[in-house]
């Protein structure tokens, strides 16, 4: 920081760098205004931005689509926010292969639009959309994850530029690949921390030939968490089992295979849990829309969490407890899969106190993390929770990869 | 420089674990020169057979006080030479690590020691109607720790992926000798997906002492055919068809005529004499599988199959797949030796590949068998030779070498699921630059600063003296019948 603004300006790393300008309001994350943006329009670039903010120890935040900044701590000062909006390019899409490479700042919808020429995608829905890099440093993923996991399940390759100014790659072009580190791995969840990830390649599917989904409502728990039970002892194979709760609970259970295995497996659902009503075409599509819209439109906050499968009606048990009478809150979940949303609405000191609640059950629930949340309930309640032994090696891995620091303003898990 | 194993540590090693777990016998030691890589042989200084993690925690310790390294080995299958001893160090062989902690059907969980074979996860769930899916074909034999260690792959992969998406948490001992527990058992753990990275790492990063994997639900329909072509070619066209129509099979594997002649003469599993023949398997809910295995059916007879035949049953289905997985040891009936290689492309480059593969067959004098997983296009060509015959196994590796020389310029890999250990290492150089490996290398070093872990793998070191790459011998493991290349 004791560089001046203007002076950083100046430097001739920034002259071949694509885009700069002063940082704005609406650069700001949690109130904290970068001094400068650059929009590099080559990995090169932003390699040699990195170099150069490692070797000047200014604190550098990499931003996508940006839809996820809100995420995290509070950040330090930050001096230089690297946005990777201008490298959207598919860089290949091997058809053929069910592979394809993309720079880092497509969005998923972007990315998705091209691969739809073949009838292919990339199977993640998070309900934010965001770009492909920032969907992989958060291992970002949505109701579909129950079948085609997250980010880092689909990822092959990836390339990155790191604090020593280089572009490196792990991984590779082919879907089995055990050479090397997978570093690839390693960024997955790393928050921006570890390096910047300029572009990477992933295994594809193609896209289902149809849709169906089964939406049943449950008044109690032990219900709705009955059909899950049953659903996952069947021999069906759902894309996507969802539960919105408190009671009344909702279970949205998709289907999407050849059409007529669709209908019968949606058909063969209703009939294993007794009740629901199925929609198709259009209204369903609709209907996930809004899903995803629902979870990403937030007020008050919005926490992660994780439980054993097994374990869903005492979950359900513990959130209909916090859920009275300060407060309000709402549970979107992955039924089988176990781990789901938590949006909570009330005054500060009741969303804190819930956050203590929630850690102090852990033998129910963990990795109880704070998504969007007002920077004062940041102030109150730790955002990332303890993380155990991985915080440890983490760290050390991010002293090898960053040594001065540099990288994400203290933001990050690590 | 590490020191070397010496009395003192011996004594430490034997109050750790008691001294009948200790190996010092120059003749017991040489069951551990090798794995199943069995050129590169290195009788240990010493063997030890830890009972507990925490045993596991203090050899690991013991070893760091000394300043000698340690080398992790389960089974010995490797086929890299992931668990070849390192001169003068230490052997941690985790056979007696061998129960199954928990099976958690309700959780779709299993939590097993490293001793624990492949197949036994399977055979403790299958009466509750679940699998675990990653399926090499050393199975019946291999164990988990090694497994995690080469991030393990096998027939069924293309749908199911492999040994990293089906671990959810490891224990593991860190070269420090630090037990840490690393938690996405109950999903998604906070932070960089540390999992991820051990998991494949070969060893080099952390010994592990416990590992919790998912099991899948058992679909409920499985139904196979065997499609014979005659070319290559015609079957890859088959492939490519298949994936184009958006159908994910469980399993397509595809083989040459030189290894169905020697299937044939070794199992006889009824193959048509062809040119290549296709294995193609869909699973899923009965009403999927209806749906698409007649499209899988009319693909191949456009792509020119001249005989297709869908298994009926379990015993017809068992046959097919007999003779697919006795591929490897069958070469015995037509080549006095043989050597695997285990190279990935893009699936639409087989065809270019094996046209390679054909000219450097008449190139070289060798004959090559073709035998791999056409799904995900990884490639394993046995390289016939004699070793009685001066040169050949050398031309044998040389051709070995080659052979991943077209799959980096074909834009794939060096390895699929065998591991890079010390057979590939020098090749890793020409997969990944300097800058790429500098990177992977200073990971290592964050978690392994002393190089004690496994040194010596999957970094490209300067050879030494007499050290070369050699042929394929096959392993004690394979004579005896336990076990087979996939």
């Amino acid at each position: 920081m004791s560089v001046s603004t203007e002076a950083l300006r100046q430097s001739p790393v920034l002259a071949g760098c694509g885009m700069v300008r002063a940082g704005k309001n609406a650069d700001a994350i949690d109130g904290v205004k970068p001094r400068l943006v650059v929009e590099p329009e080559a990995a090169r670039e932003v390699a040699a931005l990195l170099g150069w903010a490692s070797r000047e120890r200014l604190a550098v935040v990499v931003r996508g689509g940006g839809t996820r900044l809100a995420w995290g701590r509070t950040p330090a000062p930050i001096d230089l926010l690297v946005c990777t909006r201008r490298l959207t390019r598919v860089l290949a899409h091997a058809d053929a292969d069910l592979t394809a490479t993309v720079e880092a700042g497509a969005t998923l919808e972007e990315f998705n639009t091209a691969l739809a020429r073949h009838r292919q995608w990339l199977p993640i829905d998070a309900p934010d959309g965001g770009t492909v890099g920032g969907s992989i440093a958060t291992n970002e993923s949505g109701p579909l994850r129950h079948r085609y996991g997250t980010p880092r399940d689909l990822l092959i390759g990836v390339q990155l530029a790191t604090t020593d100014g280089k572009l490196v790659k792990a991984g590779g072009n082919v879907v089995k690949n055990v050479a090397g580190y997978d570093l690839g791995k390693l960024v997955s969840g790393s928050f921006g921390s570890l390096a910047a990830i300029v572009s990477a390649t992933f295994k594809l599917l193609p896209v289902p030939a149809s849709w169906q989904t089964l939406v049943a409502t449950f008044q109690d728990r032990e219900a709705a968490a009955h059909a899950i039970a049953s659903l996952g002892e069947s021999q069906l194979e759902p894309v996507a089992v969802e539960i919105v709760g408190p009671a009344p609970y909702r279970l949205l259970v998709r289907f999407a295979t050849a059409p007529a295995a669709t209908k019968a497996q949606t058909e063969q659902a209703r009939a294993l849990i007794g009740t629901g009503e199925i929609i198709t075409g259009d209204a369903e599509t609709a209907a996930w829309r809004r899903y995803r819209e629902r979870a990403s439109a937030w007020s008050g906050a919005v926490l992660r969490l994780s439980w054993l499968p097994a374990g869903l009606p005492e979950v359900l048990a513990l959130i209909e407890q916090l859920a009275q009478p300060e407060g309000s809150v709402e549970l979107m979940g992955r039924a089988s899969g176990g781990a789901g949303l938590l949006r909570i609405e009330g005054d500060l000191e009741w969303m804190a106190s819930v956050v203590r609640r929630l850690r102090a059950r852990a033998d129910l629930v963990r990795h109880v993390t704070l998504r969007y949340a007002p920077a004062e309930l940041k102030e109150r309640a730790d955002v990332w929770g303890d993380l155990g032994h991985a915080g440890t090696l983490a760290g050390a891995v991010k002293r090898a990869l960053d040594p001065m620091g540099v990288l994400n303003a203290g933001r990050g898990p690590i | 420089m590490p020191s070397t194993v010496d009395g003192r540590l011996v004594l430490e090693l034997e109050r750790i674990c008691g001294s009948a777990s200790v190996v010092r016998e120059p003749l017991e030691l040489l069951t551990y020169e090798c794995d199943a890589l069995p050129y590169v042989r290195e009788a240990p200084a010493a063997v030890v057979l830890p009972g507990s993690a925490e045993q596991v925690q203090e050899v690991v310790r013991a070893c760091g006080r000394a300043g000698v390294p340690f080398v992790a080995r389960g089974h010995g299958t490797g086929l890299s030479g992931g668990a070849a001893p390192v001169r003068g160090g230490v052997v941690i062989g985790l056979s007696r690590l061998n129960r199954v902690l928990d099976v958690d059907i309700p959780n779709r969980r299993v939590t097993v020691e490293p001793g624990v074979t492949n197949l036994e996860i399977t055979r403790r769930v299958a009466p509750f109607g679940y699998y675990y899916a990653p399926d090499p074909s050393s199975q019946q034999v291999c164990s988990i720790g090694g497994n995690v260690a080469e991030n393990s792959g096998g027939a069924h992969c293309l749908k199911y992926g492999f040994t990293v998406h089906h671990v959810l948490a490891v224990d593991a001992v860190m070269p420090d000798g630090e037990l840490v527990h690393l938690d996405s058992a109950i999903a998604d753990a906070t932070g960089p997906d540390l999992v991820g990275l051990i998991v494949g790492s070969e060893g080099t990063l952390a010994v592990v002492t416990r590992a919790v994997v998912r099991i899948l639900r058992r679909p409920e329909s499985v139904r196979t055919l065997l499609a014979a072509f005659d070319s290559i070619g015609a079957a890859g066209t088959a492939v490519s068809e298949i994936i184009a129509a958006g159908i994910i099979p469980a399993a397509v594997e595809m083989m040459d005529a030189l290894a169905i002649t020697a299937a044939e003469a070794a199992v006889h599993p009824g193959f048509p004499a062809a040119d290549a023949v296709l294995i193609v398997e869909l699973d899923g809910p009965g009403v999927e599988v209806q749906e698409l295995f007649p499209v899988v059916e009319t693909i191949c007879q456009h792509a020119g199959a001249t005989s297709i035949e869908v298994a009926r049953d379990e015993p017809q289905r068992a046959r097919i797949w007999k003779g697919r997985k006795a591929a490897f040891a069958a070469m015995g009936r037509v080549s006095p030796n043989y050597y695997v290689q285990d190279g990935v492309v893009p699936r639409t480059k087989l065809p270019e590949v094996l046209g390679r593969i054909r000219q450097l067959e008449a190139r070289c004098g060798l004959r090559i068998a073709n035998v791999f997983h056409a799904g995900d296009g990884n490639l394993h060509p046995l390289i016939c030779y004699d070793e009685k015959v001066p040169g050949q196994a050398e031309r044998a590796a040389q051709a070995g070498g080659e052979i991943l020389s077209y799959c980096i310029e074909a834009g794939g890999s060096i390895t699929g699921e065998h591991g890079v250990g010390v057979d590939k290492r020098e090749f890793m150089a020409s997969m990944f630059t300097e800058d790429d490996l500098d990177v992977m290398r200073r990971v290592r070093d964050a978690l392994d600063p002393r190089h004690l872990c496994n040194p010596g793998k999957v970094f490209p070191t300067p050879r030494l003296c007499g050290e070369v790459p050699g042929p394929y011998r096959e392993h004690p493991i394979e004579k005896a019948g336990l076990g087979e290349r996939f």
